[in-house]
């Protein structure tokens, strides 16, 4: 499984709140081109290890590895122009400003120039068919196109490693086969993705590996098949009825 | 955005044009001088505009670049001799350092608790230009002699309207330029939500600074014209609040975040306040405090009725039109 050079190395990251330990001890690595799934509980800490990996907090301990450079407490927009960009769980639009000119801000990251800029942003745009909605105001959006203007934001930055903070929650059937379509697609294209979600359906379909977090700690790692079956992860979160449902 | 620019491009140019022609026809000094304020308190909130619009930082505390503009050139020029237009520099470079300070002190900060920073920042000079009688004259404040030419600043109010128009016109361009330039999207981008911001790799602490820094600068200038102009220094009003909420106010009442929103707000609140002033002056002085209820009662059905400002207004009302007239 271990590749020479894995795009993404957490070594034994470690985050305290005061008494609490949110993220203990944890370790993982993802290679160009993987599509990791993290799943656990709510309060597992896996909205933490995201805040870890791109900048938000700096971990207590341990170390993060991106592309053969050491990012451990390299503040969020430096993290970012070296190509790992994340969504927010609890989207963050540019709300008065029109999803162009939202997805425009991510692609200056990478462009001197708005013209150059808009030029990038109207094809992202248009990957994450957003087209019709390109003038209407951020904050106009119902939740699934301010889910998919997140990405689509992050996208513009041109990421090799882009995180994705439950990008599905809350969006009904059609919707959420949109989102697991256009995460494909872009997996498919060469990027490589962790994504945090809690809708194991989906999941089941998108990630190639899956970590399982319980009380801040790895308790499971492997394919779908293999974190399904595993009885930590059944008791701790699936619980029996997923099992026989699958069955 | 384009559509926005260009359509306060035509507003701009029949203001900014009418401004012209005023002094080709008008002579009357009353009439001038009131232009000039207008312009001048337009410039100003221009100014306060580009942090508190366009990057979000709502200051209550300008009147600190202002005072620092004003006493730079009043000081230089009583006590050492120097043009006012030295003066100004002096005062520009020490407002971008102040600006640089509380901007950076003040990084983490947001919302009334920047404000309340950028207060206390402008009393800590008050205070600082009130009490230090031996170089500042203290209470007293200082008269600015009028020395007669252009490198003095001595100039009639011809002159007068053309320098504070051609101020005004500038600092409009700086505003346009904040929003068509990279530099305005991504700040836009950090008043709209810093942490969105950062996560697409935007330096939103330094942008902040920047734009403070700027914004401070713009005020210092206007500053020193301002004391160049009226001719009299009195710490109790440069560095007041009352001053720091006038530009926050004619921004607001303008339309934040656009670029002719506070010439539109000056226009209005200066033309009130001069009309009041000048209609009640003879009037017990009992009224003399009154033009500041109309202040507050023109700001209240501004943002109850037009929250995005009389910008906004306009901008409303052209759409009604053109949908009227497709």
């Amino acid at each position: 499984m271990s590749a020479p050079a894995p795009l993404l190395t957490l070594e034994a990251v470690t985050k305290r709140f005061g008494g609490l330990t949110a993220v203990r001890e944890v370790s993982l690595q993802v290679q160009p081109g993987d599509l990791l799934g993290i799943i656990g509980p709510n309060g597992a800490g896996k909205t933490t290890l995201f805040h870890m990996i791109s900048g938000y907090y700096p971990p207590d301990e341990g170390r993060v590895t991106f592309d053969g450079r050491d990012i451990t407490g390299q503040p969020a927009h430096a993290v970012s122009r070296l190509g790992l960009t994340r969504t927010f769980q609890i989207v963050k639009p540019f709300g008065n400003l029109s999803v162009l000119d939202n997805v425009m801000i991510g692609a200056l990251t990478r462009r001197s120039s708005t013209r150059a800029a808009r030029t990038d942003a109207e094809r992202v745009i248009d990957i994450c068919d957003l087209g019709r909605h390109a003038a209407a105001r951020a904050r106009a959006l119902p939740l699934a196109l301010r889910k998919r203007l997140e990405v689509a934001r992050a996208l513009a930055t041109q990421p090799r490693l882009l995180l994705l903070d439950e990008v599905m929650a809350g969006l009904n059937p059609t919707e959420l086969i949109a989102m697991v379509a256009l995460i494909r697609r872009l997996h498919a294209n060469g990027l490589t993705l962790i994504v945090i979600e809690h809708i194991m359906a989906a999941m089941m379909r998108l990630a190639q590996r899956i970590v399982m977090l319980h009380h801040g700690e790895k308790i499971a790692e492997g394919t779908p098949r293999e974190i399904t079956s595993d009885r930590r992860v059944i008791d701790a979160y699936l619980g029996e009825e997923f099992v026989l449902a699958d069955a | 955005m384009i559509t926005r620019a260009l359509a306060h491009r035509r507003g701009a140019l029949l203001l900014f044009g009418v401004a012209a022609l005023i002094p080709v026809f008008v002579r009357d000094a009353y009439f001038l001088d009131s232009l000039v304020l207008i312009l001048l308190w337009g410039a100003l909130s221009a100014a306060w505009n580009v942090a508190g619009g366009y990057a979000g930082q709502v200051s209550i505390g300008h009147a600190a670049f202002f005072g620092i503009g004003a006493y730079s050139a009043a000081l230089l020029g009583t006590r050492f001799q120097q043009s006012p237009w030295l003066g100004m520099l002096v005062g520009v470079a020490l407002s971008l350092v102040a600006g640089g300070a509380i901007g950076y002190l003040s990084n983490r900060l947001k919302g009334p608790y920047f404000a309340l920073s950028t207060i206390a920042f402008s009393q800590v000079l008050l205070i600082v230009a009130s009490r230090w009688r031996a170089f500042t004259s203290g209470s007293e404040g200082i008269p600015v002699p009028f020395r007669p030419g252009f490198a003095s600043l001595g100039l009639g109010h011809v002159a007068w309207v053309y320098l504070a128009l051609a101020v005004a016109v500038l600092y409009w361009g700086v505003q346009v330029w904040l929003e068509h330039s990279r530099f305005g999207y991504r700040l836009a981008g950090v008043r709209e939500d810093e942490d969105a911001a950062q996560a697409l790799g935007i330096p939103a602490r330094r942008l902040k600074v920047i734009a403070v820094m700027t914004s401070a600068a713009l005020t210092s200038v206007c500053g020193t014209l301002w004391a160049q102009y009226i001719g009299f220094v009195d710490p109790f009003y440069v560095f007041s609040v009352d001053l720091s909420v006038r530009f926050a106010l004619n921004a607001i009442i303008g339309g934040m975040g656009t670029a002719l929103g506070p010439f539109l707000g000056s226009i209005l609140i200066t033309s009130l306040e001069t009309y009041l002033r000048a209609t009640l002056s003879g009037v017990q002085s009992g009224f003399t405090g009154i033009y500041l209820i109309v202040y507050g009662t023109v700001l209240i059905l501004v943002v109850r009725f037009f929250p995005d400002g009389l910008a906004g207004l306009a901008a409303r009302l052209r759409a009604r039109w053109a949908r009227a007239h497709a």
